[in-house]
């Protein structure tokens, strides 16, 4: 017979309370602030990776290349490489611990899967572009940066909702179910 | 006070890569916690059906920016501390713009596509795979749009100096906004979905309740620490103020620092406090408080010039009178920040370092371990030099920097050299006693065209035969403030096979600022026969050997200039740019400069780890130049003699040459618009 508390552990545990969620996150920002003297980043470990790869392509052509260049033969020996890799542990850690890993493509049940990997590809080569440009994505610009109440920081934040609301009605089949 | 990794310049270390891997981690925890495993929950905030981006976001940001205000406010930690990204209006707005496009569209941010990743979505995988893909395509794309990749830059802005307003109130209207964004976000999902567990809930009353208070308390906070910290160094006086205010100053004793403070502050090593003994030098040299400079009245407005206004000068004699009307005349030259020691040198001897047993009143204990302590620090034998000649002899492993107590400790030592290298009129007015002045770039000249090359061996014997240097010598080199100076006389010295060579840390400027006896006499020197050794030389390489390694694997050319100069965006050279495959790192970044001009290498640990990230192994062929290569002799210096990489050499024409000679190969892709000239 199934009970109500085998339904409870087996179907994903709910998200935390946004607000004390966002406290935590705060915190461990406060901690890298305190500790490191930097605030949290994502795209800074990713765009190693790509220097990486392009090294391995061709060492000569990244080393003598103006951005990837100056990291030099080894550019993933690199705090936000590393924040990048715990950041993936932590996250699964806890996607574990809630019951909280499903292999999905997430959409809209009415959308193709083709659709929304077609639009994931797009939308990462466009923020992979923007973080290098900006020099920081959401965490390390937005949050880290807002955080230090640095004036392009929040640029960059106000103009991250500009560019996403004036977007969002462009991309919304993804989401149709 | 906090030091960070940052401010350690320590980011590189292991230490810190372990660090942020925990710190990751935690990073990672918080985020799928907040639910931004889910690219449908992300993408909500765009359709107001999920506000969760805006709730944790906020959240985040406000906790962040109130705990760090209030480490700063304690006193606990200073912002400087952090590492600060500039603000580049136009990247940013353009780069916002876009990341909000490919945000909605992806709908993950590189952060939560880690998480997504973690929790098995498969979007947030092609999302990543992307986002490399999109770091890759900046990279090449690079040349084009790096107008826009600087365009607008202000350097480190703080948004508050930017709208006008002060920080605490800045702080208290944010706080204010991000609450308001919670009310109306839960607002929004109850029209939308009809659904919102938190709006007008208890839980976000309180919470909401708690950050404005927060944000209200760092008015009492932070005047309350200012006045801790500020008194005496940072007491804004009026930079020029009139007789009147002088008269109040004396009058209320605002112009005095008690000897207790001063042995404090000294004792605790504060930065930014300049101690000055006004009184003749042959009695500055039997005894004055450690650390103290020796000025001459007559000097003092001239020497304490970059000290106006910035930190503390203390002035002190054996009364006051000196001291007194010194200040005075130093206010009124406009120095704010100008103090005279209570009862002069005779007070510090009586109140700080009589010892305990001596005192006609009995002390606490507490008082008495106060004392003791200061005995210890100041009235410990003075290092000098002459004292304890044969007690410190000079070792053969011999360090290749060595510290201005090194030097003090063997100074007068049968078979060491102190060469100078400051400008003449510097070396006249006062230098280590027994040190020889040299002018760097008697080393240097025309070599087949090529302008500013070190000198042949026999020419370069022939000067140090002049110096009186033998091949038994220990010589130390000794700058003003540049230490790529000792550095290139160190090529020299190792073109003649002469490596028992130290360049002295920190150079005159060190030197002069700890108080260490110097005089104008000049050294009697008896004429030597440096022997010329002609193949000790196996480290310079002309432009064939630079261009036959273009392009082979694993071979590292290092373009030390200033990165204007590599990029080519400056130039004052035949052509602009750099080697192809040349990568840059600037001399400078090897040295640290203080507030007060002293230069001094970076710890060897911190030099070690910048360069693992530049080069790949420790028998890697590297190669360094500069224009002239001066400059890229201290990074020669740094590479092979204090980190011991083996296969490190000199391209000394360098840039000069290189963009002379036309059929060779340069990078310079700056846009024409922007080409110095």
């Amino acid at each position: 017979m199934i009970t109500e508390t085998d339904i409870l552990h087996t179907g994903p545990k709910p998200y935390a309370n946004p607000y004390l969620a966002g406290v935590l996150l705060g915190l461990v920002l406060l901690a890298s602030f305190v500790i490191l003297g930097a605030g949290l980043g994502a795209s800074g470990g990713i765009a190693r990776i790509g220097a990486s790869l392009s090294m391995c392509v061709s060492a000569p052509h990244t080393l003598g290349s103006e951005y990837f260049g100056k990291w030099g033969a080894n550019p993933l020996n690199y705090y936000l490489v590393f924040m990048f890799i715990g950041a993936f542990v932590g996250a699964l850690l806890s996607a574990l611990s809630a019951n909280r890993v499903r292999i999905q493509v997430e959409r809209g049940a009415a959308s193709p899967v083709s659709r929304r990997l077609w639009y994931a590809l797009a939308g990462g080569v466009i923020v992979g572009f923007a973080s290098r440009l900006a020099q920081g994505c959401t965490s390390g610009q937005a949050l880290s940066g807002g955080a230090l109440l640095l004036t392009g920081s929040l640029v960059f934040l106000v103009c991250l909702f500009a560019g996403g609301f004036a977007t969002a009605w462009f991309v919304r089949r993804q989401w149709h179910d | 006070m906090i030091n960070t990794l940052y401010g350690l310049d320590l980011l590189g270390s292991s230490r810190a890569l372990f660090l942020a891997l925990l710190i990751g981690f935690a990073f990672g925890f918080a985020l799928e916690r907040a639910g931004f495993s889910s690219s449908r929950r992300l993408a909500g905030v765009f359709y107001f059906t999920d506000m969760a981006v805006v709730k944790v976001m906020f959240s985040a940001l406000i906790t962040a920016m109130l705990g760090l205000s209030y480490m700063v406010g304690l006193g606990w930690m200073r912002l400087d501390q952090v590492f600060l990204m500039p603000t580049i209006y136009g990247a940013q707005a353009v780069g916002g713009l876009l990341f909000g496009v490919g945000f909605v569209m992806g709908a993950w941010c590189p952060g939560t596509a880690v998480a997504g990743l973690a929790a098995g979505r498969i979007d947030a995988l092609v999302f990543l795979l992307g986002a490399i893909g999109g770091s890759i395509l900046f990279n090449e794309l690079f040349l084009v749009i790096r107008s826009l990749y600087t365009a607008g830059d202000q350097g480190v802005q703080m948004i508050y100096t930017t709208v006008g307003m002060s920080r605490n109130w800045f702080i208290l209207a944010f706080t204010l906004v991000a609450v308001a964004a919670f009310w109306l976000s839960e607002w929004a999902e109850k029209l939308r979905t009809g659904c919102a567990p938190y709006l007008g809930s208890p839980f976000l009353r309180a919470f909401s309740l708690a950050l404005v208070t927060l944000a209200v308390g760092l008015f009492v906070l932070t005047p309350a620490a200012t006045r801790a910290s500020a008194k005496p160094a940072d007491t804004a006086l009026a930079t020029a103020v009139d007789e009147k205010s002088l008269m109040e100053i004396v009058e209320k004793a605002q112009d005095h620092i008690e000897p207790e403070e001063l042995a404090d502050r000294l004792m605790a090593g504060k930065p930014n406090l300049v101690v000055v003994d006004v009184r003749p030098a042959a009695e500055f040299n039997a005894f004055h408080i450690r650390g103290a400079l020796n000025v001459p009245l007559a000097q003092l407005a001239e020497v304490l010039q970059p000290y106006m206004n910035k930190g503390l000068i203390v002035l002190y004699s054996n009364g006051m009178t000196h001291p007194a009307q010194a200040r005075d005349s130093l206010q009124r030259q406009g120095f704010g920040n100008v103090y005279m020691l209570t009862d002069g040198l005779q007070g510090f001897r009586d109140r700080c370092l009589k010892p305990v047993s001596l005192r006609p009143e009995p002390l606490t204990t507490v008082n008495a371990v106060r004392v003791n302590a200061w005995r210890a620090f100041f009235a410990a034998p003075a290092v000098t030099g002459k004292v304890g000649l044969a007690a410190v002899p000079l070792n053969a492993a011999m360090p290749r920097v060595v510290e201005t107590d090194w030097l003090a400790a063997r100074l007068g030592t049968p078979g060491l050299k102190v060469i100078d290298l400051r400008p003449q009129p510097e070396y006249n007015a006062a230098h280590i006693p027994g040190s020889l002045s040299l002018n760097i770039e008697s080393f240097r000249g025309n070599i087949g065209g090529v302008p500013s090359m070190l000198l042949p061996p026999v020419m370069l014997a022939a000067q140090f035969s002049l110096l009186g240097l033998r091949q038994s010598d220990t010589v130390v080199l000794v700058s003003g403030d540049k230490l790529h100076d000792p550095a290139l006389a160190g090529m020299a010295f190792a073109r003649l096979g002469h490596m028992d060579y130290a360049v002295m840390n920190g150079g005159y400027a060190k030197w002069a600022e700890e108080g260490r006896g110097a005089n104008a006499a000049l050294p009697a020197v008896t004429e030597s026969t440096f022997p010329v050794k002609k193949n000790a030389d196996d480290f310079t390489v002309d432009f064939r050997t630079v261009a036959a390694i273009l392009g082979a694997p694993g071979a590292v050319i290092i373009d030390v200039r200033p990165a204007d100069f590599y990029t080519g965006k400056k130039s004052d050279e035949a052509r602009a740019g750099h080697i192809p495959g040349a990568i840059n790192r600037a001399f400078t970044e090897d040295v640290i400069t203080s507030s007060n001009k002293v230069v001094t290498f970076k710890p060897t640990d911190t030099l070690a780890a910048a360069y693992r990230q530049v080069i790949p192994s420790t028998n890697t062929e590297i190669i360094v130049h500069c224009r002239t290569g001066h400059q890229a002799s201290q990074t020669f210096f740094v590479l092979k003699r204090l980190l011991g990489y083996p296969n490190v050499r000199w391209y000394d024409a360098g840039w000069t040459e290189w963009a002379a000679r036309s059929e060779l190969p340069i990078v310079n892709e700056t846009p024409d618009s922007i080409k110095g000239k």
